[in-house]
């Protein structure tokens, strides 16, 4: 242990995105000693890439008019379609306007609100003098307000910038270019976490009274995923490998409709928010004959659902990339697209060489989110270890259930951030640190075996970037939109094998240090158990719900399956264990999204 | 071992005679002067110019203004005036020069590196910039002694050696303060810069013509 | 190398995957978002994500950025760098009010939003600084992404600095006096933040400090 560093520390966050600045500053505020761990400079988190806004009922524009943290409530559960926990939503959509207020507070640059007149699909709309300068808000899928705030098209970059300079005006240490190899744990209690370095490749300790993770999603698992490459699901993982602690509905995997193709990269739901179309390869708006209401805004999981199934009727546009649908803003003007949609007029420029003011947009929908994670509580405590928390998209708090409202997520980080960053700062200070030495020395000498194995070159002779393909065929393939019982037995028995594979990777290099084909060598078998989490729960759950879409069982059953899957992987195990806990209703019970197949041709009634 | 919160760069280091003789605005004041004196020389030359295209009216015209400069005194005032602001300029540019071998090495890499133009015509400004104050001594120290005539400036202009140094000279000094005029505009804004380069560009070359046509008339004159 | 829409973010994992296994090189988000990946293309300061292998000529030279530390083959450590540079900046907004959950939120106008977001967007790919002169001879000199993050805060009336303050941070050659008005960060910025003109926004804002100060 000697000629590793060592780091103690009160509160100890992994992931540097918008939920664990957020919690670091709640934290830090609270008088505690806190040391952020990043794979990257924390800005370059993923956070940065959410384009589109963040909920919240602030009811400033007409649009928006007589919005309120319930209304806001009620499209959470919908969108969620009964899947999420009420009172998480509850909490979740009353904070959501105050720590909009309080990014303002701190520097982000909100779009507000003008009197000059937009059109909105044939409209005009104008706004209340007496509401200019106060924070504006877009038009979001599945919401029955406009109350989705961004600053024009950089929402997660502005915000994340700001949080980071929070971070910094309070001193937060900031260790970037590490990785979380396992945490520090001893069956009860976490007590820090094995980080690599990825600067030098050693190893380091770092031991806390509190282990917070903020690592995001795991759309990497997935070969076309809007998602940035370093999504790889290791903060769930490493939670994962502990055997104690489960993740939550690890089969609810959000499509976003519009990835551009073939290089995936997200095309914002405010295209669509804005008035964007949906077009097939006739140029036809499609959209109003399958959701004559909600049109390209029903919630995300029915618009890439109707775009497949429209696809394979026949009309998707034939490409070398396979079968794509086109998205079109040429309407929305040269104005608009160049100042409010100009990130995504960029992509579509840089990326495709085509100008989206005169040109339509290749699009078909694509990886995007994570509704599933490790299961916390609404204190954002994970189940079965001590001093453990879990939040935002690494976490199933539990606000997004099987589907996950636009604009929904962003706002999860920050309130979640507030709200369980407050209650570590809490719950911390009545912890004594009294890791023991040998429980440290265990999980160290794990990882370090783990590496001289591999970098000895006598560990296998399995290509890493092969299985990492393999996997995120398989899971593109027979775990996407569409399921049926018999791929996905498929896929369950061929990531077991690929994971039984992924224990005798071979390396080409053998290198140690900050080698990259270590570090993924490191990762792999862990991302495959997610997948036979994702696989596995996808096969039990003999329902359609949100985003999981069962061809053979295409309707919701609240009978059977009004309950959350618990993925749990023991040790030594070849595949997860599935429990089930039930979904806390409170308010609302079980009813009618008002789009979606259940409401193919009624006009929704309970707008 | 990584402690990514400290600012540990030089100047932040306390020492004590640094401090004492500190003044918030040196580098202001620096800058300033930089661009005030560039402007006053841009203006000279000018003025310059005009004053020696007179010869485009005749030898007689040219005599005219160089008895009024001498009559009131004007030569040694001018010679002073460039002596001081040529000093002010160079002390002041100096700053931004590379002052070490390796300081030149980067540069040159550099600018070799990334391919703009703006930065390779900052390279050729320093050589040019060195250039001038050699050729503009020699140039000032002859006229001050030789005194100004037509006559004297057309007979020395029929030597090989000084024609080529004063054509050398007018590209050099129209080249150097086209692109300081430039870089003024560049830092401080108001224009768009694209454009105010294409002008630039021509007002150098009309100049340069101008000079030619000059060197051409004395040329003959002196034949 | 001919598909189309072929980037060198696909052509740098491709060399990984197949070739060599150990070369390094950064990518977060491909999508030209993040500014992990600033390079130089042919001595050009630009991101990899979004360079298209089509627009190269058959022999290209990559190179990492210079001026930032480098960690191995393409990889540099902008992070540090720019956190260094914020922190002497003090990039934050300066305001000892207290935040009031309960409160409406203080009106702004649209058009200074809109203002302090066109320097917001900055990426800290560091294509200004690894292109620009002064950077590479003078390591202290904060360069366009310094200073346009400083102009980002001075035109934020959220902000309460005094213009003195400002001017002791970049009112010297360290900061925006240390320009020398090459404009290589405004030709090469990758998501074209108007470097130029917030570089002459914070000159002329300092000049008037500096003029005015006793």
């Amino acid at each position: 242990m000697g000629k590793h560093d060592m780091f103690m520390t009160d509160v100890l966050i992994i992931g540097a995105g918008l939920a664990g600045e957020r919690a670091a500053i709640e934290s830090a505020r609270g008088g505690l000693n806190v040391i952020l761990l990043s794979l990257v400079p924390p800005r370059r988190s993923h956070s940065s890439a959410a384009q589109g806004g963040m909920q919240a009922a602030l009811g400033n524009t007409v649009m928006g008019k007589e919005d309120n943290p319930y209304v806001h409530f009620i499209d959470t559960v919908k969108g969620s379609d009964w899947g999420c926990e009420q009172d998480v939503a509850r909490l979740f959509a009353e904070t959501a306007p105050i720590v909009m207020r309080e990014m303002a507070c701190w520097g982000v640059p909100w779009t507000r609100v003008t009197t000059e007149p937009r059109i909105y699909d044939g409209k005009e709309i104008n706004e209340e003098a007496e509401k200019v300068g106060l924070i504006s808000a877009r038009n979001f899928g599945g919401t029955a307000k406009w109350r989705t705030c961004y600053t024009a098209d950089g929402t997660g970059h502005t915000v994340l910038y700001t949080m980071d300079s929070m971070v910094m005006k309070y001193g937060i240490s900031v260790h970037d270019r590490v990785e979380a190899l396992s945490l520090i744990h001893d069956g009860e209690t976490c007590y820090g976490a094995i980080v690599r370095c990825l600067r030098t490749g050693k190893l380091r300790i770092y031991t806390a009274k509190s282990t917070v993770i903020a690592t995001g999603g795991y759309g990497r698992l997935y070969g076309a995923s809007t998602n940035a490459v370093i999504n790889e699901g290791s903060g769930m993982s490493i939670v994962l490998d502990t055997g104690v602690v489960p993740l939550g509905n690890m089969e609810a995997v959000q499509f976003h409709p519009t990835g551009i193709v073939p290089s995936w990269i997200l095309i914002t739901e405010g295209a669509r928010g804005d008035g964007g179309y949906l077009l097939d390869k006739n140029r036809y708006r499609f959209m109003p004959d399958y959701e004559p209401d909600k049109k390209e805004l029903a919630s995300r999981d029915v618009v890439s659902r109707r775009m497949m199934q429209h696809i394979r009727a026949g009309y998707g546009v034939d490409s070398l990339y396979g079968s794509h649908l086109w998205l079109d803003i040429r309407h929305l003007g040269a104005k608009h697209i160049n100042t409010n949609l100009r990130e995504i007029a960029n992509i579509c420029r840089q990326f495709n060489g085509i100008d989206p003011v005169h040109e339509l947009i290749p699009v078909r929908p694509t990886q995007h989110y994570s509704m599933g994670g490790i299961r916390t509580n609404i204190h954002g405590q994970a189940y079965g270890l001590k001093n453990l928390y879990a939040l935002g998209e690494a976490a199933c708090w539990d606000l997004h259930g099987f589907n996950r409202l636009g604009g929904n997520s962003l706002a999860e980080t920050v309130a979640a951030g507030k709200l369980i960053g407050a209650r570590i700062a809490e719950f911390t200070k009545d912890v004594a640190s009294n890791v023991s030495f040998s429980v440290v020395e265990e999980h160290l000498y794990i990882q370090q075996t783990k590496i001289d194995r591999l970098c000895s070159g006598k560990s296998g002779t399995e290509n890493v970037y092969e299985l990492c393909n393999k996997m995120q065929d398989v899971l593109s393939h027979h775990v996407g939109i569409f399921r049926t019982e018999g791929p996905l037995q498929e896929a369950v028995s061929m990531l077991r094998e690929l994971h039984e594979r992924s224990l005798y990777i071979g390396l080409r290099s053998a290198e140690g240090g900050a080698n990259p084909e270590l570090g993924l060598a490191l990762r792999l078998p862990g991302m495959i158990r997610l997948a036979l989490c994702i696989t596995k729960g996808a096969l039990k759950r003999q329902e359609s719900r949100g985003s999981h879409f069962r061809e053979d069982f295409p309707k919701r059953d609240d009978v059977n399956w009004l309950k959350r899957t618990l993925a749990y992987w023991p040790k030594d195990a070849k595949e997860p264990v599935l429990r089930y806990e039930p979904v806390k209703i409170t308010e609302l019970p079980p009813g009618d999204r008002g789009y979606g197949e259940a409401n193919a041709r009624s006009k929704s009634a309970l707008k | 071992m990584i402690l990514q919160c400290s600012y540990q760069k030089g100047e932040d280091n306390m020492q004590l005679q640094k401090m004492m003789t500190y003044n918030l605005r040196t580098d202001f004041i620096t800058e300033i002067i930089q661009m005030v004196s560039g402007l006053l020389l841009f203006l000279f030359l000018w003025v310059h110019m005009l004053f020696v295209s007179s010869i485009w009216r005749g030898a007689g015209a040219f005599n005219v203004l160089a008895n009024f400069m001498d009559r009131w005194g004007l030569l040694p005032f001018t010679i002073m005036f460039l002596i001081i602001v040529f000093a002010l300029h160079i002390g002041t540019v100096l700053r931004r020069m590379p002052s070490q071998y390796l300081e030149h090495k980067v540069v040159w890499k550099h600018a070799k590196l990334i391919h703009h133009a703006d930065t390779w015509s900052w390279v050729f400004q320093s050589i040019t910039g060195t250039a001038i104050i050699i050729l503009a001594m020699i140039h000032i120290a002859i006229v001050s002694f030789a005194g100004i005539n037509a006559h004297l400036s057309a007979l020395r202009v029929q030597s090989r050696e000084f024609l080529i140094f004063y054509i050398v000279l007018l590209l050099l000094s129209e080249y150097h303060a086209s692109v300081g005029l430039y870089r003024v505009f560049a830092k401080w804004g108001f224009v768009n810069r694209h454009s105010m380069k294409r002008i630039l560009n021509f007002i150098s070359l009309f100049m340069i013509f101008i000079g030619a046509i000059t060197l051409g008339i004395l040329y003959t004159l002196g034949a | 190398m001919e598909e189309s829409g072929m980037t060198l973010f696909v052509v740098l994992n491709k060399i990984r995957e197949e070739q060599d296994p150990t070369l390094r090189f950064d990518f977060v988000c491909r999508a030209s978002i993040c500014g992990s990946c600033g390079i130089l293309v042919n001595g050009r300061p630009t991101l990899a994500c979004r360079t298209l292998t089509k627009d190269l000529p058959d022999l290209t030279t990559l190179l990492p950025l210079p001026v930032f530390k480098l960690l191995g083959d393409l990889s540099i450590d902008t992070g540090i760098w720019f956190r260094e540079m914020s922190i002497h900046t003090e990039s934050w907004v300066h305001n000892d009010e207290k935040f009031d959950l309960t409160a409406q939120e203080e009106r702004m106008d649209n058009e200074i939003a809109l203002m302090i977001y066109e320097a917001e967007r900055c990426i800290e790919c560091g294509c200004c600084i690894g292109g620009c002169m002064m950077t590479n001879l003078k390591p202290n000199f904060i360069g366009a992404a310094g200073i346009n993050r400083v102009a980002r805060f001075m035109m934020d009336p959220r902000d309460k600095r005094s213009n003195q303050k400002y001017f002791e941070v970049i009112g010297n050659k360290e900061g925006v006096f240390g320009c020398i008005g090459l404009l290589a960060c405004d030709d090469n910025c990758p998501v074209a933040v108007p470097l130029r003109g917030q570089i002459t926004y914070v000159r002329r804002k300092m000049a008037s400090v500096g003029w005015k100060m006793k």
